[in-house]
Formats: structure tokens, C-alpha cells, sequence
């Protein structure tokens, strides 16, 4: 749950089936791992360092969303030995047998982890050996400083879901652009937490009542999309959306490149938001184990795991990484949440079937119009 | 006319059309086969994500096979009734603009000097050698508030204030026309060139003014390209919904995302596929019924030509 | 009594080509009209600016006494059978008979009365409710000729009307075509590169060349005292000598043409002038031994061909000079003269047709 790249529909889908015959190709005379990441997800060193330190040779295939990558995972015989899926599409994949658990005792640098943020992240999928946290983030807000200085003054409530879920500011934004990530469990979880509700509900009713919000506010939204408003809000096209936070500092990232006068940030709203977790995983049919147990153990050892954080600007699951991540990530309260908003974060649950649908259907109404 | 024919001559006719025939039931029916079967069975956590529809347990002979998936459809109808309309009326639209924009074009072409034609036919097909979500994103390039077109008008003072051009259906239709253009433009021109001059030159000649040379000769005529040019734009512009997603707002719910959001997000195989069937049924019966009926006519004249070859010796008319 | 149709000073170019240069012409009412020219001289250039699809660049035509110059196609009462019949493939027959009718705004029993009039005249009654593509090339041939009749035009053009036909089916709707054109007294233009079709056709024959009329004649006329040389070889097979005017005696003129030749005077030829002189194949005689007549030249076959009917030589005489004729394969007391046999080659004094240039 990354950077989603605008690609991501339709290339995502071509290039992994591509990919799945790429994968199954390789011969396993020589010692080979197949890896199924993120984009952008890794240092650009990474894989050639561990083949210099390994002999295992890599071949290394990226995905741009999590139901990509599942779609594949419940097709089987996907060819992969290590993929990183988002916790509750573990949670999931593990259930219906897609993947096999974790031996601990094969992976040394195991003992690195952040045993507070893993033990959160075991916690959403009930068992401790699932997965191996890689790095984890928040969905939150970012908007134009000046745009919304502009049209709200002081009333603006940068630090709630109001500014967005609350017609009574949304209205004032329509005409700069407000744009929602079309991830119905990275947003319903939260409109649930603005409306005073637990995020972590799995009652229906709580999440009918969300889609109620939803479409209130929907006559001012510029549209729902999940990549497009990362240039958006770079170019100054919108001036308020709810995105993932890595996708915000990105957007921050590139306006402040292209020197086009507008200043992006991102905050995580008072109310509370989702915490979500990308693992290193192993599927159940992987092939090649032992080089998948000496990959992950490659990367969750504290150098690595820091040229990785310095990389892409995610928090690193690995304690012993922070000695060589750069002070400027470490002190970023968009990347590392501060105590205080520490307390209002949740992770959201893994849901069953029933709700699925239901949340499925409110989301459909909700970005249908119906 | 007996003599020796090897086994090749006499049989090869039927590979010729054993080739395609066998293609076709590898890589279209049997998927579609899949996705029937898959519509009459349940979803589970497993892989893959559904039941098995049929095979052989324990107790012998066992079928999973029931009718909840589409009973689901019925009863939600609303909610993939609005999605439909709207893939439906995305699909007409785009086929009448398409149609409006390439049917001079196509003209033009087919009338330009013969050196100039394969070159105005490589310009017409020259976006499809370029990935669409490129194009795609060209044009938002061009649209945006702050894209190219309203900081052009603005620096010439031409507007005070950007145009809204995207999330309008000014900019879906845009995005459509740019995909779709060169699929109608090229079986109107594959008609048009046919079109014998002089038809158009005997039409004038026995007192028909433009209009109806056009409306009793060319329109007739170049009909066949018409129909052939919208249903390749109809068909797949029903399924589209990345172009809607891209340049329209969040009221442009397609029916071919509902479905991708079934399949991908609710890990709904079997709905996703009763949902396909029920697509296919809706949309492809009818076009595949009328082609039927059209091919029929067609071959009821070709006996009757045939026939009158017999007949008619040369010279003996 | 002004001409029915007054082609004055016409001109039309294309570019640098002048297709129609400056051409005159009147044609009466009633008439068969033919204009015959080879491929690229201008004839249909013609035919397409009576009809109205060009435009001329200066001159005028004026049909019944009508300048055309403003009258768009659809207007002038004048129709055209394409060479291809450019039959509307969308419709029945009768449809496409009708076309015409429905664009004038006829009333639907009229057209029927007139449609099935049309087909009684090119004996395709029953026919109605084919389609172009199911019938024969001598059908499709008709159907163009009730089509281009059906609005009764005081002119029909027809573009080469026979070529898409094959030879024998050629030869009896020639006849066809003329009984119809009698029949209702249309004046028809008829554009051909067929000598014998447009011999067989025409009233009138006019042969163009190079944008221009060349000569305008009876068919008999052009056949047996074609004005040039250009004409002479065009219409039929000839042979040509070269020669300058002797003597002259007795309303004959003595020619040295390599050979000495005797030739009716025509008049207009004075002695010491070069003349061509042009000599049909079927009027020179061959025999074995010196005949009676004013010319006779001794000769060696050099080529012979049957054709069946007739069979075609070409024989060398004196001085290197070269004659074709054509000798009818009768019955008779001669047996055929043969390959490389001597002999003498005559023609009588009147079969000589004397050209200027």
C-alpha cells in the first residue's frame, strides 16, 4: 500500500501475467528466488548486493495493488518464493491456504524487528509467524497549504477528517478539487472513527451509516481515484485528498521539485486513522524456501533495512535499522507518528465474507452515485 | 478432374479451417466455459477462491452447482443497474461521436490521391502504436486546470479564469474518441474505398442532388462499415471504465469496474462471473443474432447467383 | 434550324494536359452518334462535360438550344451508361430503374407502368426483383439502358456500352442498340475505341485525336476515303506508300512510289508533289500470273496467315516495299498461293486513296 502508480489497473495486470511466465520459466539448476514486490519498493542496490553476497540469483517482478497480487496468489502456481502483501490480505491469503507460515528460527535477524509495531501487526492476523513486517504506514490528509488557507482562513480543520468529510468545508474546496482513494477498507474504517465509532467495527450497520457520510460529501468530490492525485495535487489540479502517506509525501515531494509555488502536507487526522503493514511472505507452493528464508533474513538485517528506509520514505518494521536511517525520516511525524497520534491509530480488522460484501456494496453506491 | 490428388490437397482445405476453429475453442470457449461454470458456484477462502462445480469425492459423483450468484444479482439489481446504464449510454455516445468524427474522415481518406492514402492511414494508427493510458494521460496533460490548454488561453487572455474541461464528460468523450477514432474510421474506409466513383457520378446523372446521393448511394452503401465500425467501438467501450475513472467524476461508476471491484475487492469470483454471463447475454445475443440473420440473407443470395451462373451459359443471354 | 446539340470552341485541360482542345461539333436530332479515338485522346473528357460531371474551361455546348454552361448535372435532360453500368448494387432492378423516376417525384403507379415498359424494351421482364449481382453481364448491360432511359433524356451518352461483353454477345446486342435507338428516336452519343463497333453503331462517326476531331464522316466515308493518314490506319488494316506525283492523264494520276502506280485523280494534286498513298488488303488481288488490271506489281509471299474466312498476306515487291492484303478463301480453280512463292500483286486505279500528308 505504496506509491500506486498510475499504471495500475491495467498494466498491473498485463505485466504480472507476463511476469508469472517469466517466473515459471526460470530453471532451478542454479540456485535461483523468485520475488514479487511492490514498485518502488526497494533501494536500487538491494537485489544486486545480495546476489554479490549470495550466489542465489534473483528475478525480481513488481505489482501495484494488493488485489493484483491476491487475484494471483487464490489463482495458484504463481511461481513466486517471497511476495509482500498488506496485513489483512495476508490474513486472508493465509486462510484460504495461499501461504505457509513463517519459520522464525530460520531467520536470524528475525530478533531486529520492532517487536511494538510487529506485535500490532501479528495482532490483525491472530497468529505471530504469518509474516515478517517490511515497512507500514498511515492514510491521512494532504492538502495545499495556501488553496485551502485561501478559501477556509483559520476555520480550516487541518488536523481532522472534517476538512474532507464535513460538506460544510468540502463545499468550499469543490471548486479546487477534493479528491478520496478508492480503497473502500483504508477509508470506511476511518469516515467510522470521524463519526466518534470504533475503526477496528465489523457491524454493518456502522459501515451503511460511513456510506451515508460518504455521499454527502459526494456532489463536491472531484472525482474517487487511488493514483491520480498524486500529480494532481502536485500541479495544484486538486487541493485536498485522502491518501496514503507515502503517496502525500511523494506529491510534497515533486511539487517542491517542480517549484510551481504550491507546498503540499499531510497530517494524520486527530480522530485517528488505519495502520497498515506490508509483510514478507512466503506462498505456499514457493519453491525455492531455503532462498526465500536467506532473502528475508537479508533484508530484515539493520543495514539493509535502512537503505531501504532512506530509499522510499516508508517507517521501517526493523529496530536495529534506525541507527543508519537518516535523522530527517526519523523525526517526520507524517512517517513516524508522535506519541500523541500514536494513541488514536488502529489497525483495521480482517473482515469475513458477510461484510466483505457489505462493504463492497456501500462502496459501490458510493462511488456509483446511487 | 479425378486424377491424383495427394492426401494434403484433399484435406487441406479443412485445416485451413480447422486452424482457426480450434483457436477459437482453446483460447474463447473454453474460458467462457470457465466462466459459466464458475457463475453456479459458491465463493470460499481456498484456492482457487470458489468451489469446485462438479467431481469425484468420496461418495462418488457431487455438484455444487446452484443459481445464488445471479439470485444476488436480481435482488441488488439496482445497484449494477445504474453502473450498466451508465456503461451503456458511454458506449452509444461514443459510438455516435466516433461515427460523426470518422465518417468525413474515413471519406477524405478514401478520396485523397492513392500516394497520400497509406500515409493518412499510418497517421490514423499511429496513437494505437502508443500504450492508451499514455494518450490518456496526454490528454489530461492538455485539459487540466493547469494543463497546457488553459495556460494557453489564459497567457492570450482569451479567459480569466481555467476552463473545468477534466472530471467533465467533455473529458471522457474526449479520452473515448482519441481510443476508439481509429477503430471506426478503418472498416469505413475499408467500405468507402470500394465505393465506385461512378455510382456516385449515376446517382447525379438521373437527378439526385448531394443529399440524396448521399442518403439513397453512400449511406447504403458504406452501411456495412457503419455497423462494423460501431460494434467494434460499442463493444468494448461497454466494458471500459479506466478512461471514465481517469477523466471523469466520481459519478462515473462503469459497469466494468463493478465488475473488476467484484472480482479483485470482493474476491467474488462466481458473482464476477455470473455478472459477465449475464453481460454477455445482454449484449452479445442480440449483435451475434443479428449478424446471424444478416450473414443469412447474404448466403441466400449467393445461391441465387450461383444458381443463375448455371443457368446462364455465356452468351446465351 | 439551330443543331441539337452545338459544341462550339471547346477546351479543357488538366494541369498541363489539354485533353479537349478547342473542339467543334454539331450533332442532329435523332441521330447515333459516334465518337471513336483511342484511350487518352479526349473522348470521354467530352462525354463528361455534356453530361455535366466537368466543367468546361472556355467554349460552349448548348443542347436543344439551351446553353449548359449553368446546368448542373442533375438538371441537364441529358443521361449516361456507364462503361461498368455503374448499377446501384443495393437495389433490385426495378429500383434501379426507378431511381431516376423517384428523383423527379413521379407518382409510384406511373413508375411502375414506366419500369415495367422499360423492361418489355430491353426484354428483361420478370426480372424486377433481382439484384445486379445476380445477373449476367449482358443483363446488367440492359438494366444500365432502361436505367439511362427512364427519364425519357433527349440525349444518351454511352461510355464504350459493349466493351465489358464478350464477343459473340457483342455482336448481337450491336444491333439491339440500334433497334432501340430507332425505336424511340433518342439522340445517342456513343464513345468507343472499337472501329467495328463504332462502324456498326453510328450514323456519324467522329475520330478523335489528341483532344481534337480529326475527321467527321459517314462510316463509308471514313473507311474509303479517310481524310489523313492518322484515320486511314486507324479504321482497318492499310497499307502505305510513299510517293511524288508524275504525270496525269485521262483522270488518272501516274505516281512513282518506288514502283510505278496508276490512281484515280481525286483532283487537288499537281505533278511533283509527295502524296501517300493508302491501299486496303481486300483490294489487292493476287494471282500467280500478270492479270488484267492498271496496276500490277510482281511480288514474293513473304507471310501468310489463315483466319478462316480469309486468309491475311504480306508480300514484298520491287525496291523494298511491303503491302498487306487479304485474299477471301474461295472455291476456286487457283489453289492459295503459298509461303515464298512468286507471283503479282494488283489493285484497281479507284482503290487508291491519295492523302497530302
Amino acid at each position: 500500500m505504496k506509491f500506486v502508480k498510475s499504471k495500475q489497473i491495467v498494466v498491473g495486470l498485463a505485466a504480472s501475467a507476463l511476469a508469472t511466465g517469466l517466473a515459471t520459466v526460470t530453471a532451478s539448476a542454479e540456485e535461483v528466488l523468485n520475488v514479487y514486490n511492490w514498485s518502488d519498493y526497494i533501494a536500487e542496490d538491494t537485489i544486486a548486493n545480495f546476489e554479490a553476497e549470495t550466489g542465489i540469483k534473483v528475478t525480481y517482478d513488481m505489482y501495484d495493488s494488493n488485489e493484483v497480487l491476491e487475484a494471483k496468489m487464490l489463482a495458484g502456481s504463481s511461481g513466486y518464493d517471497v511476495v509482500v502483501p498488506t496485513g489483512d490480505f495476508l490474513a486472508r491469503g493465509r486462510e484460504a491456504g495461499a501461504y505457509q507460515d513463517l519459520d522464525l528460527s530460520r531467520i536470524a535477524n528475525y530478533a531486529n524487528q520492532d517487536m511494538g509495531v510487529q506485535g500490532f501487526a501479528n495482532q490483525q492476523i491472530g497468529i505471530d509467524n504469518a509474516g515478517a513486517v517490511y515497512m507500514w504506514g498511515t492514510t491521512g490528509v494532504a492538502y495545499n497549504v495556501d488553496m485551502i488557507a485561501e478559501r477556509l482562513g483559520d476555520d480550516a480543520p487541518t488536523d481532522s477528517w472534517a476538512l474532507i468529510l464535513d460538506p460544510k468545508y468540502a463545499s468550499k474546496l469543490a471548486d479546487c478539487g477534493v479528491a478520496i482513494l478508492d480503497a473502500p477498507t483504508d477509508v470506511l474504517p476511518n469516515v467510522i472513527a470521524y463519526q466518534g465509532g470504533d475503526g477496528t467495527s465489523m457491524n454493518g450497520k456502522d459501515f451503511e451509516s460511513a456510506g451515508d457520510v460518504l455521499n454527502a460529501v459526494r456532489p463536491h468530490l472531484r472525482y474517487v481515484h487511488s493514483s491520480q492525485s498524486i500529480n494532481d495535487i502536485a500541479n495544484g489540479d486538486i487541493c485536498a485528498a485522502i491518501m496514503w502517506s507515502g503517496d502525500a509525501f511523494q506529491a510534497a515531494y515533486r511539487a517542491e521539485e517542480a517549484e510551481n509555488g504550491h507546498t503540499i502536507e499531510y497530517y494524520i487526522p486527530k480522530e485517528g486513522t488505519n495502520l497498515w503493514f506490508d509483510h514478507f511472505a512466503i506462498p505456499a507452493d514457493a519453491k525455492n524456501l531455503d532462498n526465500a528464508y536467506t532473502f528475508i533474513n537479508y533484508m530484515l538485517r539493520g543495514d539493509v533495512a535502512a537503505a531501504n528506509v532512506n530509499y522510499v520514505w516508508y517507517a521501517s518494521g526493523n529496530e536495529a535499522a534506525k541507527s543508519d536511517i537518516d535523522p530527517e525520516i526519523l523525526e517526520h511525524p507524517g512517517i513516524y507518528p508522535t506519541a500523541e497520534a500514536q494513541k488514536n491509530l488502529f489497525v483495521v480488522p480482517v473482515y469475513d465474507a458477510r461484510l466483505d460484501r457489505t462493504v463492497t456494496r456501500v462502496w459501490s453506491r458510493f462511488s456509483s452515485g446511487s | 478432374m479425378m486424377g491424383q490428388t495427394t492426401w494434403l490437397q484433399r484435406n487441406g482445405r479443412r485445416i485451413v479451417v480447422a486452424l482457426p476453429l480450434i483457436w477459437l475453442i482453446v483460447f474463447f470457449f473454453l474460458p467462457l466455459i470457465e466462466v459459466a461454470q464458475t457463475s453456479f458456484t459458491m465463493p470460499r477462502r481456498g484456492i482457487p477462491p470458489f468451489e469446485p462445480l462438479w467431481g469425484f469425492g468420496k461418495d462418488g459423483f457431487f455438484t455444487n452447482f446452484n443459481l445464488e450468484n445471479y439470485a444476488l444479482l436480481l435482488e441488488y439489481w439496482q445497484d449494477y443497474l445504474g453502473p450498466a446504464g451508465n456503461s451503456i449510454r458511454l458506449a452509444l455516445f461514443s459510438t455516435i461521436i466516433c461515427l460523426v468524427f470518422a465518417y468525413p474522415m474515413a471519406w477524405w481518406i478514401a478520396r485523397s490521391d492513392p500516394r497520400q492514402r497509406a500515409m493518412l492511414l499510418v497517421l490514423v494508427m499511429l496513437p494505437f502504436w502508443t500504450s492508451s493510458l499514455l494518450r490518456i494521460y496526454a490528454l489530461i496533460g492538455l485539459l487540466n486546470p493547469n494543463g497546457f490548454i488553459n495556460t494557453m488561453l489564459l497567457f492570450l487572455g482569451v479567459i480569466d479564469a481555467p476552463l473545468r474541461m477534466m472530471q467533465t464528460d467533455f473529458s471522457i468523450y474526449m479520452g473515448m474518441l482519441l481510443t476508439y477514432l481509429p477503430l471506426m474510421i478503418l472498416p469505413l474506409y475499408a467500405t468507402m474505398i470500394r465505393l465506385d466513383d461512378d455510382l456516385l457520378d449515376a446517382a447525379a446523372d438521373l437527378g439526385a442532388g448531394r443529399v440524396a446521393v448521399f442518403r439513397t448511394v453512400v449511406l447504403p452503401l458504406t452501411m456495412p462499415g457503419i455497423i462494423a465500425g460501431s460494434l467494434l467501438v460499442f463493444i468494448p467501450a461497454v466494458g471500459e471504465f479506466v478512461i471514465p475513472a481517469l477523466l471523469g467524476g466520481p459519478d462515473q461508476m462503469m459497469i466494468g469496474k463493478v465488475l473488476w471491484t467484484e472480482f479483485f475487492r470482493s474476491r467474488d469470483w462466481p458473482v464476477a462471473s455470473a455478472l459477465a454471463v449475464l453481460l454477455l447475454i445482454i449484449l452479445a445475443v442480440p449483435i451475434i443474432y443479428a449478424r446471424y440473420q444478416d450473414g443469412r440473407t447474404t448466403a441466400l443470395d449467393q445461391q441465387y447467383d450461383e444458381a443463375q451462373q448455371n443457368d446462364i451459359k455465356p452468351g446465351a443471354a | 434550324m439551330a443543331p441539337f446539340i452545338r459544341i462550339e470552341n471547346v477546351t479543357r485541360r488538366f494541369g498541363d494536359v489539354v485533353a479537349v482542345d478547342d473542339l467543334s461539333l454539331d450533332i442532329e436530332k435523332a441521330e447515333l452518334f459516334c465518337l471513336l479515338g483511342a484511350s487518352g485522346c479526349g473522348k470521354t473528357t467530352l462525354l463528361r462535360m455534356l453530361a455535366g460531371f466537368e466543367t468546361v474551361d472556355s467554349g460552349r455546348i448548348e443542347i436543344d438550344g439551351i446553353d449548359m454552361a449553368s446546368v448542373p448535372a442533375a438538371a441537364r435532360p441529358v443521361n449516361i451508361m456507364f462503361q461498368n453500368y455503374a448499377l446501384f448494387p443495393h437495389m433490385s432492378v426495378a429500383n434501379n430503374i426507378a431511381y431516376g423516376l423517384r428523383r423527379a417525384r413521379m407518382a409510384e403507379s406511373e413508375i411502375r407502368t414506366r419500369v415495367e415498359e422499360l423492361l418489355r424494351l430491353v426484354r428483361l421482364t420478370g426480372m424486377d426483383d433481382r439484384r445486379p449481382h445476380q445477373l449476367s453481364g449482358g443483363q446488367r448491360q440492359r438494366v444500365a439502358l432502361a436505367r439511362a432511359l427512364a427519364r425519357r433524356p433527349k440525349l444518351l451518352l454511352l461510355d464504350e456500352p459493349l466493351a465489358a461483353l464478350d464477343k459473340k454477345l457483342r455482336e448481337d446486342t450491336q444491333f439491339e442498340l440500334v433497334d432501340i435507338q430507332e425505336k424511340l428516336e433518342t439522340t445517342f452519343i456513343v464513345v468507343t475505341h472499337d472501329q467495328e463497333e463504332a462502324m456498326t453503331l453510328a450514323s456519324r462517326i467522329g475520330v478523335m485525336d489528341a483532344g481534337k476531331l480529326v475527321q467527321v464522316d459517314s462510316p463509308r466515308q471514313l473507311y474509303d476515303r479517310p481524310g489523313n493518314r492518322f484515320i486511314a490506319d486507324f479504321l482497318g488494316s492499310v497499307s502505305f506508300l510513299d510517293g511524288i506525283v508524275t504525270g496525269a492523264k485521262d483522270g488518272l494520276l501516274e505516281i512513282d512510289a518506288k514502283i510505278p502506280v496508276l490512281a484515280l485523280d481525286p483532283g487537288g494534286f499537281s505533278v511533283g508533289q509527295p502524296v501517300s498513298l493508302a491501299i486496303r488488303p481486300e483490294k489487292i488481288n493476287l494471282s500467280r500470273s500478270r492479270g488484267k488490271a492498271a496496276n500490277n506489281i510482281p511480288i514474293s509471299i513473304v507471310d501468310m496467315a489463315f483466319t478462316g474466312v480469309a486468309s491475311n498476306y504480306r508480300v514484298s515487291g520491287p525496291n523494298g516495299i511491303m503491302l498487306k492484303t487479304t485474299q477471301p478463301n474461295q472455291r476456286g480453280e487457283d489453289a492459295p498461293m503459298e509461303w515464298e512463292e512468286q507471283g503479282f500483286a494488283s489493285f484497281d486505279p479507284a482503290d487508291v486513296v491519295l492523302l497530302q500528308d
